[in-house]
């Protein structure tokens, strides 16, 4: 598996670099950015420290660890073991994303002894109460927006992106700024109908693991609100040969060994 | 010297009145740089602990300033809940959150289509359409369409509104599933959709009396503001907005924010409109009583010069305009007048028998001079002494009126003078006196005249019943102080027909109150952690669960506390998560020897393939895994052996259930969880939090207060969705009671902090973000109850402290807490009490001063008391009207007690200075008394009756404290009127050997 990982590596920076000289689309570069950031290996597995600053300067910190599996060319399959507080010590979610239509989203609160399943909703809503939102997490379809690609320089793109549906989003478009070596976003910025700047979200590290240029350490920031998220990503690994059985309901309630151990 | 003023005015009258007139412009160029508070908050200085605590507590938990926007229907029959008016607030609130600024600077919100589809922009001039108004914006510098900072953002926070658009709901939904949404995500396009949404807000205990009415007919927007100077225009916008709504949906404005800016600009209204017309009323009775327009230009002047200067004086020094600053002309207008009325009267009196300005000028000044200054000074010891009182409105107030008092007197020693010299023709004065010779019986006002050389007679032959009727209005007086009501409540600054008092009344019958305060509680000492109770509680419940299948295991676990104990005697929370990190090392040591291959088994079972999965095959696979030790392997065929009829996952099922009830035991969950239990923040603690919802339980009982809300209420709402169990269909009655109770039954505090710890999570991650952290603080260590009140009024919000503090000493906290209140309808409760107090300790140091100025102005003991009668009695009356009448003791009636020390003394100082100097002139008390009653009585006369006439204009004012003002200013005069001439004579007539007999020619 890592074997693969690494030739499909060997194989962009060998032949594809000369491919992508040749004019890249808006579109292709978001969908490579994409699958850069949220599609890597056929699976993956991380640690995270979840940091929350509320604008008084207080923090909460959250551990989990998160699973994540491939489901075809683009439905995935999450599983997300919170570790500490102790309060939250075992608690877990489980989401199926499901590309072009509703995802399916399951939780379980080992205290009450309560598997809850959670009604599609938006996905624009705060993730376990950070400035992350569920889509941060688990990717925004590349269908609903409309991608432009604005300024290229030496080692980034910058796209500008703007919802279909207006009325769905709370923005009225994101800049975000494409590493050109390895497409993992930069930085995105958010703006509201006033065109005022209220929202980042940054790639603070990348380090390559496995292989793959990674994500360690992230952070979104409200600006309205002056909170912020840092999320520092550890123990990451690729292609685990994670099985699909443990993205079930049956594992919120005795969690796979993938997060326990 | 005391002519000395005088002389030098009448020998440079042209210097001086160019001096004046400098002046005058000087302080009048101030004026554009006048800024206004309107914020009773101000009342409080802005270091006042209580108003630093309030402000802390905003900040904490992002708590904002409202404007009340409701919306009651009470024709449909579904009242508010129709798809009408449910999708005309859902354009409203999209509208409210679209705010911005145009290109123009002038507003811009979108527009909408019928199906509520967003179709562009339209801008809003929000501009009056009265040119009057118009000007009145300009002149004070108000600009209607400011609703954006200096950045240009929107005065709205849009974020933190409170809409049914745009607040979380919690609801069952397909699959048994639960669905975080907004209460409204889209406006209803059936009745039946309409009335989901009720039925939503109705279940929902956040919502239910604040946000809908429990009477199905009002709805409340809370739209939260930048700053408070924003509300007027906020409230303005939405009436621009709403224009166009039918009839059957009434919008009613109202919150403390927007009644407090409201006033703020009436109350410019009534600064420009109230203190002119009194002005014209005093000119007009001054005219009637002189007849002579030159004349009485002199008061007119002295007034208006004083006021032009003490405003200028309050701008140019920095200070805002507020309410009770706004009142300076009004109160300054009468005292003015008043001096140079005595001037004008005694002139007008006297230039007959002089027939030379000068002479007359001398003679008038030579026998005013001392009884004036005196006047003048008492009042502006009544006045000064409000700089005593600790609210900072009412300083500036009474030290600027004190400035202006002053320099009225000099004005009218100064420039009446210069005045009358300069620009009174002698001719017409020539005919004043040729007509005063004429009808020598009759003066001018002659009825007046007569009348008062009657009453003189009555007042000195019937002195007892006199004393007999005043000792009696005294005693009616002290009982109707008795039943004064100290109470102010800002809402009730408007008459009850304004349209601010109108939707205060309508919105609170409707809801759980429009007033707001904060209940917020603290551990007293956060942070403080038990060791030694820890360390007990754990070894006992070890015990309890492990004691006797894991004898040992207890006494290693036990032994391990002890140590921990005394390891870390001086406790801080940083030892305690260290010795936590220890007993999870000793913890899963004692698991490896007992759970963590039952753990290892558990896992092994888990991940098989259901499939084809039968009690034989999973007896294979199980034998297989070599790194199981055999007798546990034997423990599980044994269990499943005889359940043949299980396959698949009902195997596994089945299986997991042996491996549970050993995994149970294991230590290393059970130090997590005490660890959880024991190290929980006070607001997690499930002992805490049933203490808070028995607080608000008590609360709540109040009739005053409508309703309540804290975390308590979201986290009981979260967890009887999160648990509930839709029935099944086709169940009998009696087993869906069983269900509904079972439901019911998780409409509760969860039992371990571990559970509520779980739920809270769920609420951070609501759609609206963070909305939980507004009742409680993100570490849980606070909390933060939203009380609501139906009244406005200080003394309402009084007994709800007070009812408070006896609940606290008799019902203690299970841990320490600091209960303290904050929001403004408490603000308003301290600055009240402070008020009263301040106003008395003022009250009685200004009243001995007088006493002591009069004592020496008299050189009498007797004389300073008798001074001192007709303002103490008229002070009692007044005030004794205020209580019998049911008025409440507010700020404008606290402040009028000093106006009443310093004009109803001045009548007596008048009254007794002169009637001493008849006295010695006659020899005969009898004879002084029947000259007191013609010009020194006229004078008085005059005074009274052009102040309290004077003042009646304020009457119309819309706004009550301008009305009390008037009200007041005209039973002062008149008491203190009738006090001087009935009392004084009556009493002098008893005691006249005493008063009289003994002096010799020791005055001057």
């Amino acid at each position: 598996m890592k074997r693969t990982a690494l030739l499909t590596l060997v194989f962009l920076l060998v032949s594809g670099t000369p491919l992508l000289a040749a004019a890249l689309t808006a579109d292709d570069i978001v969908a490579k950015a994409n699958q850069a950031s949220y599609y890597a290996g056929n699976d993956g597995k991380a640690d995270v420290t979840m940091t929350i600053t509320a604008a008084d300067g207080g923090v909460r910190e959250r551990e989990f660890t998160i699973l994540r599996l491939n489901d075809g060319p683009e439905n995935q399959k999450f599983y997300v073991y919170f570790k500490a507080p102790a309060d939250v010590r075992k608690m877990a979610f489980l989401v199926w994303k499901n590309v072009g239509k509703d995802d399916d989203r399951w939780l379980w609160l080992p205290a009450l002894n309560l598997k809850k399943r959670i009604a599609p909703g938006d996905k624009r809503t705060s993730f376990v109460g950070s400035d992350f939102f569920y889509e941060d997490v688990s990717g925004r379809g590349l269908d609903e927006d409309s991608h432009q690609l604005i300024e290229e320089t030496a080692d980034s793109y910058q796209i500008r992106n703007e919802p279909k549906d207006s009325d769905s989003v709370e923005f009225s478009y994101y800049l975000v700024w494409i590493d050109k070596t390895n497409f993992l976003p930069r930085k995105a910025e958010y703006y509201d109908r006033q065109g005022k700047l209220y929202r980042t979200v940054e790639a603070l590290k990348v380090e390559t693991v496995d292989g793959i240029p990674t994500v360690i350490e992230s952070k979104a920031s409200d600006l309205n609100a002056s909170t912020s998220t840092l999320n520092s990503f550890s123990n990451i690994s690729y292609n685990n040969g994670l099985q699909a059985r443990i993205f079930s309901e049956r594992f919120l309630r005795r969690p796979p060994r993938e997060v326990t151990r | 010297m005391k002519m000395t003023l005088t002389d030098l005015s009448l020998r440079y009258p042209r210097t001086l009145l160019l001096l004046v007139a400098l002046a005058t412009v000087l302080f009048s160029l101030q004026f554009p740089k006048v800024t206004f508070d309107n914020d009773p908050e101000n009342m409080l200085s802005a270091d006042e602990p209580v108003r630093v605590f309030h402000h802390e507590v905003k900040e904490k938990y992002s708590l904002y300033d409202f404007v009340i926007v409701g919306v009651v229907n009470e024709t449909d029959e579904h009242g508010i809940f129709n798809p009408g008016t449910l999708a005309r607030i859902d354009r409203l609130t999209q509208e409210l959150l679209s705010l911005q600024q145009g290109e123009s600077g002038l507003p811009e919100v979108s527009s909408f289509d019928v199906s509520g589809q967003k179709i562009g922009q339209r801008t809003i001039d929000l501009n009056p359409q009265s040119s009057i108004q118009k000007t009145l914006n300009v002149a004070f510098n108000h600009e209607p369409n400011r609703l954006f900072d200096e950045q240009g953002q929107s005065a709205i926070i849009g974020r933190e509104l409170i809409a049914p658009s745009v607040v979380d709901n919690i609801k069952q939904a397909d699959l048994g599933s639960l669905k975080l949404e907004y209460l409204m995500e889209r406006a209803p396009t059936s009745r039946e959709e309409a009335l989901v949404i009720r039925d939503d807000a109705m279940n929902n205990p956040l919502y239910a009396g604040t946000l809908v009415s429990e009477d199905e007919k009002a709805i409340c927007l809370y739209i939260p503001i930048q700053k408070k100077i924003y509300s007027y225009n906020v409230a303005t916008l939405v009436r621009n907005l709403t224009t166009d709504w039918p009839d059957t949906d009434q919008v009613y404005i109202t919150g403390l924010p927007v009644a407090e800016d409201t006033f703020g600009i009436e109350m410019l209204v009534q600064m420009a409109t109230s203190a002119p017309m009194a002005g014209l009323a005093i000119f007009v009775l001054l005219f009637l009583f002189f007849r002579n327009f030159s004349l009485i230009i002199a008061p007119m002047v002295v007034a208006i010069v004083s006021v032009v200067c003490t405003m200028g004086l309050l701008i140019g020094l920095g200070y805002d305009v507020h309410i009770m600053s706004s009142m300076i002309a009004i109160f300054l207008m009468p005292i003015a007048v008043a001096d140079s009325v005595h001037i004008l009267s005694e002139f007008y009196d006297t230039y007959p028998r002089f027939q030379d300005k000068q002479k007359t000028i001398r003679y008038v000044i030579g026998h005013l001079f001392r009884p004036m200054l005196y006047t003048t000074l008492t009042t502006i010891a009544g006045f000064a002494s409000l700089g005593t009182t600790p609210i900072p409105p009412v300083q500036v107030f009474g030290l600027h009126v004190a400035f202006g008092v002053g320099l009225a007197w000099l004005l009218s020693m100064t420039l009446v003078p210069a005045y009358i010299l300069l620009f009174v023709p002698q001719k017409q004065l020539q005919q004043l006196s040729e007509k005063s010779e004429d009808q020598t019986s009759t003066k001018p006002g002659g009825p007046l005249n007569r009348f008062l050389e009657n009453l003189g007679a009555f007042s000195t032959l019937r002195w007892r019943p006199i004393i007999l009727l005043a000792s009696a209005l005294i005693v009616v007086a002290v009982i109707g102080i008795s039943r004064i009501q100290v109470n102010d409540n800002p809402v009730k600054w408007f008459s009850p027909k304004h349209e601010i008092r109108v939707a205060d009344r309508v919105l609170n019958s409707h809801f759980g109150g429009t007033y707001t305060a904060y209940l917020t509680l603290a551990e007293t000492q956060p942070g403080q952690c038990d060791c030694t109770e820890n360390s007990e509680v754990m070894a006992a419940e070890a015990e309890k669960r492990f004691g006797d299948i894991y004898p040992e295991a207890v006494r290693t676990f036990q032994n391990k506390l002890e140590e921990l104990k005394s390891r870390y005697k001086k406790i801080s929370s940083q030892d305690v998560q260290r010795a936590f990190v220890e007993l999870v090392h000793l913890a899963e040591q004692l698991d490896s020897d007992t759970t963590t291959v039952w753990n290892e088994l558990a896992d092994e079972i888990n991940y098989l393939d259901p499939a084809n999965l039968t009690v034989e095959t999973l007896h294979d696979r199980i034998a297989s895994l070599g790194h199981i030790p055999r007798k546990h392997k034997e423990a599980l065929h044994n269990a499943v052996a005889l359940r043949s009829d299980l396959t698949g996952e009902e195997l596994l099922d089945a299986a997991l259930q042996l491996t549970d009830s050993y995994t149970a035991n294991s230590f290393v969950d059970f130090v997590y969880e005490m660890q959880a239990e024991l190290t929980a923040p006070t607001f997690k603690k499930p002992q805490m939090l049933r203490y808070l919802e028995e607080l608000q339980a008590h609360l709540t009982a109040s009739p005053v207060v409508g309703k309540t809300s804290s975390a308590v209420d979201s986290l009981k709402k979260a967890s009887y969705e999160l648990n509930y169990l839709s029935p099944p269909g086709g169940l009998a009655e009696d087993e869906m009671v069983a269900y509904q109770q079972r439901n019911q039954s998780f409409n509760a505090i969860p039992d371990t902090a571990s559970a509520v710890g779980q739920v809270f999570v769920q609420l951070e991650g609501m759609k609206k973000k963070d909305s939980l952290f507004h009742l409680i603080t993100r570490n849980y260590e606070e909390a933060n109850v939203w009380v609501q009140l139906t009244s406005g009024d200080n003394q309402d919000m009084a007994i709800v402290v007070a009812d408070l503090e006896d609940y606290l000493t008799i019902n203690p906290p299970p841990i320490p807490l600091k209960v303290e209140w904050a929001g403004l309808t408490y603000l308003n409760v301290v600055w009240q009490d402070k008020m009263v107090k301040g106003m008395m300790t003022s009250l009685i140091s200004s009243f001995i001063v007088v006493l002591v100025m009069m004592m020496m102005l008299f050189r009498s003991v007797l004389f300073g008391i008798l001074a001192m009668l007709p303002l103490t009695i008229t002070i009692m009356i007044s005030y004794g009207i205020i209580g019998l009448i049911g008025k409440d003791y507010d700020m404008p009636v606290a402040v009028l007690s000093a106006l009443t020390l310093g004009l109803s003394v001045d009548f007596a100082i008048h009254f007794l200075q002169r009637a001493r100097e008849l006295q010695k002139e006659s020899g005969s008390w009898e004879q002084a008394a029947r000259q007191m009653f013609k010009e020194p009585a006229m004078a008085i006369s005059r005074n009274a009756i052009i102040i309290a006439i004077g003042f009646t204009p304020l009457l119309l004012a819309p706004l009550v404290p301008y009305q009390t003002v008037g009200f007041f200013l005209a039973t002062i005069m008149g008491v203190s009127w009738l006090a001087t001439l009935f009392l004084l004579p009556a009493l002098l007539t008893p005691l006249k050997k005493l008063a009289f007999g003994s002096v010799d020619n020791k005055d001057d």
